[in-house]
């Protein structure tokens, strides 16, 4: 493994819950890995389970749905 | 579903995560993409590459009409009751729900196997780890289904194809 390995992971956010989590985590300037790719959705639920398969297929390390 | 899915293709389950986070809860937000991020760095890079046969059959068996239709139901099932009142019992419909899992994952491992032309039992369980027993049952539950057939002999060894789309 490389020495500066790190991790890509798929992020499907919530519009309305996540995404604004996510927002909000950035003006509160929190601090968090930046390892997310993210994917903005209406809703957590429209995330069909075979986009998840898709994101492994593609190469992504880990897929995170957060809503 | 997915996870069970990846579980019986030999993917680490880790690599799924679902949390459930509010529009106020920027804190939290940024502690779970750590502990996420964590997570994935200890189990290290994913390479697709070694698991395409796997993940084909993930996909195909995610796009089948039993578990389509079995996706997102369990919140329903869990806690609806049939015209008789009577409630499922959680543990029967997990049991019930790992089989369909199981049973169409390896159906699809053997479509997804069959795609690149006849194979015997004996190949396809050697190709996918399967013992011969689960191949040839699940084989014929595709015969029954229309979904493959036998193709041809190869001295005394039958071969089967896929007839699935």
């Amino acid at each position: 493994m490389a020495e500066n390995y790190e991790p890509k992971i798929l992020a499907f956010l919530c519009n309305w819950c996540a995404y604004a989590g996510a927002d909000l985590a950035g003006v509160s300037r929190f601090q968090y890995p930046p390892t997310l790719r993210v994917i903005r959705t209406m809703c957590s639920g429209r995330v069909d389970p075979l986009y998840i398969a898709e994101g492994l297929v593609n190469g992504y390390d880990g897929v995170f749905v957060s809503g | 579903m997915v996870a069970k899915l990846l579980d019986l293709a030999g993917i680490e389950r880790e690599r799924v995560q679902l949390r459930r986070v509010s529009a106020a809860e920027g804190a939290l937000f940024s502690e779970y993409v750590t502990e996420v991020s964590q997570k994935t760095l200890e189990m290290g890079p994913f390479d697709p590459t070694q698991y395409m046969l796997e993940l084909g059959a993930v996909q195909r068996a995610l796009g089948t009409r039993r578990l389509r239709w079995l996706s997102g139901m369990e919140h329903q099932l869990d806690k609806a009751e049939n015209v008789y009142r009577e409630k499922t019992d959680p543990d029967l419909m997990e049991e019930v729900l790992s089989e369909a899992i199981r049973s169409e994952y390896h159906k699809a491992l053997i479509l997804e196997m069959l795609g690149e032309g006849p194979l015997s039992v004996r190949e396809m369980a050697e190709r996918s780890g399967m013992p011969v027993y689960t191949v040839s049952t699940r084989l014929n539950e595709l015969e029954r289904d229309g979904l493959a057939e036998f193709n041809c002999h190869e001295g005394s060894t039958a071969k089967f194809a896929s007839l699935a789309a």
